[in-house]
């Protein structure tokens, strides 16, 4: 993986690099074009002097294009700039006449220069605006249209497209590659500290829990808190997924991992419970706010369980709190002790899903909620 | 009482558990900080329980159970598990391991789970119930077996569904049986085909592997 370039822009090059080669290769046609046809030409000084200029805007753009900070504007349009100079100077140098009885422009194929470099730096829009640019030139400065002055601005417009193409496309790839690495990066390194967690401070803790239940008072104390740290450690290690993306799916076990406690089971898949991270997020706050319920009203003890199904992803959160008799949930709500049900309500149905309230005397509460699973 | 062997890489822990088995009453035949020792002392050492934690420095938890159940058929396997319900829970489960528990839990709730799985009841927390309903809708939901006259893909009954859920939600099997109307032994034999169905499958794809790799000789 050493080999796979980190730095942005690393795409980039080879296309810069295949420009700057490209142009000295058309100016070599140009030069070959130029010297069959010198006797031919209305002025044949201004037509060594234009090619000499070509030439050292040849130089001139493989430096300045070859450093990624000197790919902005100034250049791109000095580019353009010059280019269309040679484009609207070629009807006086060549001859109007020369050009109408089939001499060929001085500029050739190396006018394609800026539409390359314009569609490697913006993509296909960018390659298209300088194609119909050098392309209008071209055809203004002639005195008839004739259908290879055509087929050399479309084949033009076509170079600046798929090359913007291709260029947005490797952009793209690189953006991809470059987050995979960091994202592998990042489980390679949440794994390592797992393990070494694991192997350390997690079997000290649950030793000092083990050894100290038999204790009383302080010792005892000890041996409680010791036991909620290694439960907590746990809960972090196991659900300590990589941040989810804005908009990419997020694993919904590893968003509701963190509420796992001594007084809190988590019961999930073993795999990953993918949502849209907008989804998962919704749900995990709802299931927050019912185990928040359970805190202030039935006790704390809570038991989650996490269902993965087909069509449908469903938390049940159950308490072993008193409960309440068939017709008393209405009740209940009434007098607030399942006000946060209404917002659990809210968010849940918000996402086209369900929630179920069931609750019998002695057997504690129990809210399920369901949302479907979007088809992507 | 039970003939109990203890594998655990860490010396205070392997040490104090075995203490808390003697002074319950059990025989505590062998202790093994390895997992390749373990299943070389088995033989001799006979245990009817083998009190196995997952995370051993040498051999997975999958490996030593395979080759304790090679060496006694008839052995049960109780995991602990310091870093929770997660993937290699699972393997253990389906390599035939049939208790399950968090090295936090209770040393009254240690001792239950030894006995319990002296006498062959499956003991589940509801974090692995969790894990096994996964399981099940996952394969449910993998492609169908290439072969529909072998095995297949295993299946829960509704009810088996529906008593695994209520466990994966902390209810006891007590509150189970209230809440279903069904006996005590019937949640557990619920329980109990959740488990051996899965390990039948587990033998049976391992079976086919071998085949097809030409291991079966």
């Amino acid at each position: 993986m050493s080999t796979v370039p980190t730095s942005p822009g690393g795409f980039e090059v080879p296309l810069w690099r295949a420009i700057a080669v490209f142009r000295v290769a058309s100016l070599a046609y140009v030069c070959v074009v130029a010297l069959r046809h010198a006797d031919r030409y209305a002025h044949p000084l201004a037509a060594a002097a234009v090619v000499l200029v070509m030439a050292a805007w040849t130089v001139v753009t493989a430096l300045g294009y070859a450093r990624p900070s000197r790919r902005g504007w100034p250049l791109l349009l000095a580019d353009l700039g010059v280019v269309l100079g040679v484009v609207l100077a070629t009807p006086w140098v060549v001859g109007r006449a020369a050009l109408a009885a089939g001499v060929p422009t001085l500029g050739v194929a190396w006018l394609a220069g800026p539409v390359l470099a314009w569609a490697v730096s913006g993509g296909r829009r960018r390659g298209t605006v300088a194609a119909l640019v050098l392309g209008a030139a071209d055809l203004a400065t002639r005195e008839r249209i004739g259908e290879s002055s055509l087929t050399g601005v479309i084949l033009l417009l076509l170079a600046g497209v798929v090359v913007g193409h291709v260029a947005r496309l490797a952009v793209t790839a690189e953006e991809r590659l470059q987050r995979a690495v960091e994202l592998e990066a990042a489980t390679r390194e949440r794994e390592r500290l797992a393990r070494d967690i694991h192997d350390s401070v997690l079997q000290v803790l649950a030793l000092v829990q083990r050894r100290g239940a038999h204790l009383d008072g302080e010792a005892a104390e000890l041996a409680r808190l010791a036991g909620e740290q290694e439960a907590a450690l746990r809960a972090l290690i196991a659900g300590a997924a990589a941040p989810p993306a804005d908009d990419g799916p997020a694993d919904l076990r590893a968003l509701l991992g963190r509420y796992a406690s001594p007084s809190v089971s988590l019961s999930a898949p073993a795999g990953p419970v993918p949502l849209p991270a907008p989804v998962a997020r919704e749900l995990a706050a709802a299931t927050a706010a019912a185990l928040d319920n359970v805190a202030r009203h039935a006790g704390g003890r809570a038991w989650v369980l996490v269902e993965d199904e087909e069509d449908t992803v469903t938390v049940s959160v159950r308490d072993d709190g008193p409960g309440f008799a068939d017709g008393r949930l209405a009740e209940a709500a009434a007098q607030g002790r399942l006000g946060v049900a209404r917002s659990i309500r809210g968010r849940i149905e918000e996402l086209g899903g369900t929630v179920r309230i069931t609750s019998t005397p002695g057997t504690g509460t129990e809210v399920e909620l369901t949302v479907p699973r979007q088809r992507t | 009482m039970a003939r109990v062997m203890v594998v655990d890489d860490h010396p205070m822990w392997r040490e104090g558990v075995a203490r808390d088995l003697t002074e319950a009453g059990h025989e505590v035949v062998a202790t093994a900080g390895e997992g390749r020792q373990a299943v070389r002392v088995a033989p001799a050492a006979r245990p009817d329980v083998v009190v196995l934690d997952l995370q051993l420095p040498d051999v997975s938890g999958v490996e030593v159970i395979r080759g304790l159940r090679a060496a006694l058929p008839e052995v049960r396997v109780l995991m602990l598990s310091a870093s929770g319900e997660q993937q290699d829970v699972l393997d253990a489960v389906k390599a035939g391991a049939t208790g399950y528990l968090v090295k936090s839990a209770a040393p009254a709730e240690f001792l239950d789970a030894v006995r319990r799985t002296a006498a062959g009841e499956p003991v589940f927390t509801p974090g692995l119930a969790g894990l096994v309903l996964g399981e099940y809708r996952r394969l449910a939901a993998g492609p169908p077996a290439p072969d529909p006259e072998a095995a297949g893909t295993p299946r829960l009954t509704d009810r088996e569904t529906e008593v695994l859920r209520l466990v994966a939600k902390g209810m006891s099997y007590k509150q189970i049986a209230e809440r279903l109307a069904i006996s005590h032994r019937t949640v557990q034999n619920h329980v109990q085909n959740t488990l051996g169905k899965l390990q039948l499958h587990n033998r049976v794809e391992l079976t086919r592997y071998a085949i097809e790799r030409g291991l079966d000789d």
